[in-house]
């Protein structure tokens, strides 16, 4: 059916004459300067957030770190396994820029160091961004303490550190060397790409499994008490989305400069398809997870969701608007998809979309631990003894009703007592609405403040720093690659 | 001249076809007296079908009490298998609609049977929650309209009843697919037809003419149609995942619920479209059309659906355990040790394990162990429901309410015979229509045709010198 249409067409347009522009990339005064400038506002915000923090211990630092560095560690991690996935699938029409996912992979050893200082943060008892982290809700929390086998410093070195340098250090380097060998040594045999073939097969599984690991580590483990089986993958499926359109973005980019010629506007349609497509999916996931649990209204779970809409209504909501309504109408039409500026607006919409996502993640449970922490630094520490029932379903949702009631400390005795942290209570606080919090308002925590946009160019700037450096360092295009012939003649319709 | 292919690619027609070669190939089938292995097969499927039919009459006759449920387990065979016949409903949608997006040209071999499975086994999946219901005369009681029994309405709230509109709507717009497909393949078996038989195949054509412009509507209905199965695709598996998972019973409420069903359903709809492929290559002689590449090619879907299954699997027990929960903790010890634990491993070496042979490639295209793993997949498939639905149900919150359940001879007969009624449709299917779309398959071919290839196997081709003349590097 549409076959028939390509090839109908690919007869019209076999001819074109492109200019293809410079084989190599290099990176131009103008840019690296803006990239420098980008990480130096980076690091002013980050200092900033350091400093001008209301929280006791900068966990506004902490929490910009933390979410950034997994937001980038995701995105090169999925560029990775899209290297892996089109070798293994067979993919012939993304070739010709294949070299940018190989360039945003070559970010996992930056953001394993930017992980590394989390991990050191999290031994030396430094953050207390990780509820199962902080030594004083351990004794006390029956809870943590069950999955103390799992949440605790060792495995999430594992999972911050020890599993992205396999992804990098055993899959990634070998990819990324055979491809440029590739360039300067394939033959019509196809040796490396063989090769490639077999290190992908033997990725896709290990990424498959270890990610969750990660997933679960890094990010649902902040709400320590809150689980879901889906997690892991609508958090991958918001990596890959940012991947995507940040693939878009740097296309476009290095096109307006008059590199990839070859790149035409039949590619840049079918990454608007990816961009709609996996927008659609990541969607899809988020229904599942909202739905099933809405639906099925268990406490311990709807707590997570209760929080976010409560406390957090305008991440919650602009997450979907961004993420999902703003992709499926503007492109769900193919002229859209083939418009470069209406693309890239919608590619930078979406990646800043899904950093709100990590957000939404993140920040509400790391500071409902930091308040936590707060709380029991002054002294109300011995009032969180007690036996916990985890099935105990109804406490939860219980108190997040009694807090919009306005009574704050009084229920707060009664929850501990049975040994639920109410969940909204420290939030409720800061609002102002009871508690000893008083009105105090939290800058970064409910909403990114321009601390935590600033933060994120600086990382965004860091990505672009390293993956134009990898780009750099080979041809733009892989000559060499046996689909190669296929991408430079791909037509969409 | 078409676009320039990979030599990588191997060829997906073989034989160094001709359009005509391709029209005689594949429409000789419907046009010849059945041969004896095709009576055979119908006379086993019919006979299947009569005992269907049988049990149903026991069935309605006697009520449900015929079958072994009781108070703790009120879902049995007859939930699994629905969900099991969905399940297999779901190969065909997916290489139409997926796969044509991801322009799998390969697809183009399998697509027509696949998506004729596809609303056969949803024709068999639908018999069931009719069934199940005990007074089959009230069936219409499902449907929400104006009615005059009082306040009687359905209960919009309940995935059961999202689960009528999902696989109504997936088995419209499945047969519109299909349908849409045959016609212009209907055309040229019509034209090669003479008297009746040309009159009948008119008809089912809508009088095709090949006009250009019959062309261009076409090809904006397939689309449209594609656009329109894709999100389908997920969502009646999705659904029928909800009717578990919105419930608050351990084990059954689980966020990963709907897409794990999404990929295992996938999962069972190709190893059920290669045990349907392997037999029909063979008997009607399609060799050609239908390669050791395709097989590959789905052995590989089946490959990445199981393991997608099998990382499922492993998150649901181990987010068990990370719960913390200890009826969730007990309700995956008691699945995996239980009193039906030998489904649990049956669902396990099936599923997760066998599929894993297909790492190596010259097993993914051995015929024999395709055959067999794909037999072996569909046992799994059917165990992981069974192991959903009444290992799950048969510990009740209340110990005292424990039960185990053994189905009867009519649960059984009635399942048996809705293979029955699958096979002989199947086999109907395959003397009136052209079991592979001709009309998709010349699309390929300057592509995709062996004596067009690149690829280093298959340079000896006498029509190799034509491939240079027409398909020079622009």
């Amino acid at each position: 059916m549409a076959d028939t249409l390509v090839h109908a067409d690919s007869h019209a347009h076999g001819h074109h004459e492109v200019d293809p522009g410079p084989l190599r990339y290099t990176m131009g005064g103008a840019t690296r300067m803006t990239l420098l400038g980008g990480i130096v506002l980076g690091v002013i915000c980050l200092v900033l957030s350091f400093f001008m923090d209301e929280t006791a211990h900068h966990t506004r630092f902490w929490s910009n770190w933390l979410h950034n560095s997994v937001f980038f560690l995701g995105i090169s991690f999925m560029s990775l396994f899209l290297v892996a996935a089109k070798v293994l699938f067979y993919s012939g029409w993304h070739t010709v820029f294949k070299r940018v996912f190989e360039a945003y992979a070559q970010f996992l050893p930056v953001a394993i160091i930017l992980m590394a200082v989390i991990v050191v943060g999290v031994f030396t008892g430094a953050t207390h961004i990780y509820h199962w982290s902080d030594a004083a809700a351990l004794e006390t929390d029956d809870i943590l303490r069950a999955k103390s086998a799992f949440l605790n410093p060792i495995w999430y070195l594992a999972g911050a550190i020890v599993l992205p340098a396999i992804w990098h250090f055993v899959f990634g380097i070998k990819l990324r060397k055979l491809s440029i060998q590739e360039d300067e040594q394939g033959t019509a045999d196809f040796d490396q790409h063989k090769s490639m073939r077999k290190t992908a097969g033997m990725f896709v599984p290990i990424a498959a499994f270890s990610s969750a690991f990660v997933v679960w580590l890094l990010i649902m483990s902040v709400d320590a008490h809150w689980y879901s089986t889906l997690f892991a993958w609508y958090a991958t499926a918001s990596w890959l989305v940012s991947a995507i359109g940040l693939t878009i973005i740097l296309l476009v980019f290095l096109k307006a400069l008059g590199y990839f010629g070859q790149v035409t506007v039949e590619h840049l349609h079918d990454l608007g398809k990816y961009l709609f497509a996996f927008s659609i999916f990541w969607s899809y996931l988020w229904f599942s997870q909202f739905m099933l649990i809405w639906y099925g209204n268990v406490g311990e779970e709807t707590v997570y969701f209760q929080t976010r809409m409560d406390h957090y209504p305008v991440g919650f909501w602009a997450n979907l608007a961004i993420n999902f309504v703003a992709p499926f109408i503007i492109l769900m039409a193919n002229t859209t998809k083939r418009k470069l500026g209406v693309l890239t607006f919608v590619a930078m919409l979406v990646v800043f979309g899904h950093w709100l996502d990590f957000f939404q993640m993140l920040k509400p449970g790391i500071f409902e631990t930091a308040m936590h922490a707060e709380h029991d630094a002054a002294g109300h520490g011995d009032e969180h003894a007690g036996d916990l029932h985890m099935d105990d379903a109804g406490h939860a949702v219980a108190g997040a009703s009694h807090d919009a009631a306005g009574h704050g400390d009084d229920h707060a005795g009664e929850d501990h007592s049975t040994g639920h942290h109410d969940p909204n209570e420290s939030v409720h606080a800061v609002h102002g609405k009871s508690g000893e919090h008083g009105a105090k308002s939290y800058a970064g925590f409910y909403f990114p403040g321009l601390i935590e946009v600033g933060t994120f160019l600086g990382f965004l700037s860091l990505f672009f720093l390293i993956s134009l450096g990898a780009l750099s360092r080979a041809n733009l295009v892989p000559v060499n690659d046996p689909y190669l012939e296929e991408s430079l003649h791909h037509h969409v319709v | 001249m078409s676009a320039p292919t990979s030599s990588l690619r191997e060829p997906l027609v073989l034989g160094h076809k001709t359009y005509h070669d391709i029209t005689e190939d594949i429409c000789s089938p419907t046009e010849s007296t059945p041969n004896a292995a095709w009576v055979a097969a119908f006379i086993l499927s019919v006979t299947l079908l009569g005992l269907y039919a049988f049990c149903l009459v026991v069935t309605v006759w006697f009520g449900i009490g015929t079958w072994d449920l009781n108070r703790t387990v009120g879902w049995g065979w007859d939930i699994t298998n629905f969900v099991w016949w969905v399940g297999i409903g779901h190969a065909g949608t997916l290489i139409s609609a997926i796969l044509l997006l991801f322009r799998q040209k390969w697809r183009t071999g399998v697509n027509r049977a696949a998506e004729a499975m596809t609303i056969f086994a949803v024709v068999c999946a639908g018999q069931f929650p009719l069934i199940h219901m005990g007074r089959q005369w009230l069936a219409f009681f499902i449907f929400p309209y104006p009615n005059t029994r009082g306040p009687l309405w359905v209960n919009f709230n309940s995935p059961l009843l999202w689960d009528v509109f999902a696989i109504s709507t997936y088995l419209t717009v499945s047969l519109l697919f299909w349908y849409l497909g045959l016609v212009p393949d209907f055309a040229t078996v019509r034209d090669r037809s003479k008297g009746l038989r040309r009159k009948i195949y008119n008809i089912l054509c809508f009088g095709w003419t090949g006009a250009a412009k019959h062309w261009s509507r076409w090809e904006s209905m397939a689309l449209v149609l594609a656009g329109l199965s894709t999100p389908l695709v997920l969502s009646v598996h999705t659904i029928v995942s909800f009717d578990f998972a919105t419930s608050v019973i351990p084990g059954w409420h689980t966020t990963i619920f709907p897409p794990y069903f999404v990929a295992g359903a996938i999962f069972s709809g190709f190893a059920m479209v290669l045990t349907l492929m392997l037999i029909a290559r063979k008997v009607l002689n399609l060799e050609q059309y239908i390669t050791i590449t395709h097989i590959e090619s789905m052995n590989k879907v089946i490959l990445l659906t199981g393991s997608i299954v099998g990382v499922a699997y492993l998150t649901e027990l181990f987010v068990a355990w990370y719960s913390g929960y200890v009826y969730e903790q007990f309700a995956f010890f008691n699945r995996a040790l239980g009193p039906y634990y030998w489904s649990y491993f049956g669902m396990m070496a099936c599923n997760v394990i066998s599929p894993q042979l297909f790492w190596k490639k010259s097993w993914r295209r051995n015929i024999t162990l395709t055959f067999f793993m794909s037999i072996f997949i569909n046992i799994g498939m059917w165990f992981e429901r069974f192991v959903i639905i009444a290992t799950t149900l048969a510990r009740d919150y209340l110990p005292s309410s424990w039960s185990y359940y053994i189905p009867t001879w009519v649960e059984i007969g009635i399942f048996v015979g809705t293979i029955g009624l699958f096979f002989t449709l199947f086999l109907v299917f395959t003397r009136v229509a052209p079991v592979i779309a001709i009309a998709e398959i010349k699309h390929i071919l300057k592509s995709s045709g062996d004596q067009y290839s690149d690829h280093p196997d298959y340079q000896d081709g006498p029509v190799k010198s034509d491939k240079v003349l027409q398909n020079q590097p622009s």
